[in-house]
């Protein structure tokens, strides 16, 4: 018989505090902790839920803006501010698992899983996200740039509690995000996220992401500086295809080979700018 | 060990008593004894096990059941009303030949019924977005859809629950 312990705290010094129990897990919707442990992959001696903990979800649309990390992608793709000015992270919460698991699945939980694949981090790092963290002891921020050290893994440290994710913006420009998948509910094959400013008809800020296409979720620095001071034309996308598929390290797996990756990565990274382009001018 | 966890269940307040692994589907299928939730997968794809937890549905394959202390859940058997009929989803689940084996059918029916408590008009396309959770071997989904739909409809006239 197991001897786990689930504890539910009603404030976030309980929370942090039985963090420090040896073996504790934060559990928030549990979409991946709960398949993680019944695949064995996970074994915490205590599940420290943090539905109870007030202060830990809702969209503040601030500036900054503010997503706790409770927040459920539910009301994520509920949130009107979000929608209107963070298209992307719209996009990516959208067709996020089912229904079942938007309703349970959180913000924090898909960064802290940190799967390459996650949908919710190309969004979050076209629109430069920065994420709160707390100890019992100590606060600090992490760049979601420096948040993904490799495959389920991140700079979290033990004991800490992610509290929200802060966006850059409403800056004036439109972002986008498309993925691909074999079904409605599946893990991305590729996922790509992109940003736009435009002045004058010239591109003035541009920032690219993407996901499954490499170890972490990651920015695509030089399809970024591609774009920058150009017009988004034929001529320049076709050196964004060239760019793209170069810099992305994917691999071959059970939904896809490397080739295929970089060539979808090469054709979303042209319509995810070309409709981030279109919700910049609207 | 067991732990006591009190909560809501088709409108009734419980007081179970469950081991801190068990989730909320071992909660409604053995103390309970509301065999209507089912596990097909256990991992949150199939959508057999769909209830609605306060008000919002969810896979109770993947909710631990002490986090349900406190809350209110609805399951299949909680939507025909005291009368033990079936609600105007349900039936139409039954009179549209929504139902072969039946297995995934609760889950359907959670689903439908939380998507027409949101979306009273839906078209083909939300409905069977509304279902990306829910997997059926049998029927091909057609005449799922269809039910969904008359049940709209039924809904949108008015009509009242009758007895099975």
């Amino acid at each position: 018989m197991s001897e786990l312990e689930y504890h539910r705290p009603g404030n976030m010094e309980d929370a942090l505090r039985l963090a420090e129990l040896e073996g504790a897990s934060f559990i928030a919707g549990g979409t991946d902790l709960m398949v993680q442990m019944r695949a064995g992959k996970r074994a915490p001696a205590a599940l420290i839920s943090l539905r109870g903990v007030p202060g830990l979800d809702g969209v503040d649309a601030g500036p900054p803006v503010r997503i706790g990390a409770l927040t459920r992608v539910a009301d994520i793709v509920e949130s009107a501010h979000i929608e209107r000015h963070f298209g992307a992270l719209h996009d990516g919460a959208r067709p996020f698992g089912s229904v079942q698991i938007r309703n349970a699945a959180t913000l924090g939980g898909n960064l802290v899983n940190a799967s390459p694949a996650a949908d919710l981090a190309p969004p979050l790092l076209v629109h430069d996200a920065v994420v709160q963290l707390r100890t019992a002891n100590e606060e600090r921020s992490v760049p979601l740039a420096e948040w993904f050290v490799g495959p389920g893994q991140t700079v979290l440290r033990p004991a800490e509690l992610v509290l929200d994710v802060t966006l850059r913006g409403p800056c004036g420009g439109g972002s986008a995000f498309l993925r691909k998948t074999r079904v409605s509910m599946d893990i991305a094959i590729v996922s790509v996220a992109a940003y736009v400013r435009l002045e004058a008809g010239r591109c003035v800020e541009a920032r690219v992401a993407v996901g499954a296409a490499a170890p972490t979720p990651m920015r695509l620095p030089a399809v970024e500086a591609a774009l920058l001071d150009r017009p988004l034309d034929e001529a320049t996308f076709a050196e964004v295809r060239r760019l793209a598929a170069e810099e992305v390290r994917p691999i071959d797996d059970l939904r896809a080979s490397a080739d295929y990756r970089r060539h979808l990565v090469s054709v979303f990274a042209v319509r995810a700018l070309r409709a981030a382009c279109e919700r910049s001018e609207a | 060990m067991k732990v006591r966890c009190e909560l809501k269940v088709n409108g009734e307040q419980v007081i179970v008593h469950v081991a801190a692994t068990a989730r909320l589907i071992d909660l409604l299928r053995e103390p309970l004894g509301l065999l209507g939730t089912k596990e097909g997968c256990g991992n949150g794809e199939c959508g057999a096990c769909t209830v609605l937890v306060d008000g919002r549905a969810i896979n109770a394959c993947l909710y631990p059941a002490l986090e349900a202390a406190g809350r209110s859940v609805v399951t299949v058997e909680g939507l025909g009303g005291n009368k033990g009929g079936l609600s105007v989803v349900q039936r139409a689940f039954v009179e549209g030949g929504g139902v072969q084996c039946g297995f995934c059918t609760p889950g359907m029916i959670m689903s439908a019924t939380a998507l027409l408590e949101r979306e009273p008009d839906p078209s083909e396309a939300r409905i069977r977005s509304a279902l990306t959770g829910n997997l059926c071997r049998c029927t091909g989904y057609t005449q799922i859809v269809e039910s969904i739909r008359s049940a709209a409809t039924e809904l949108a006239q008015g009509e009242e629950e009758r007895d099975a």
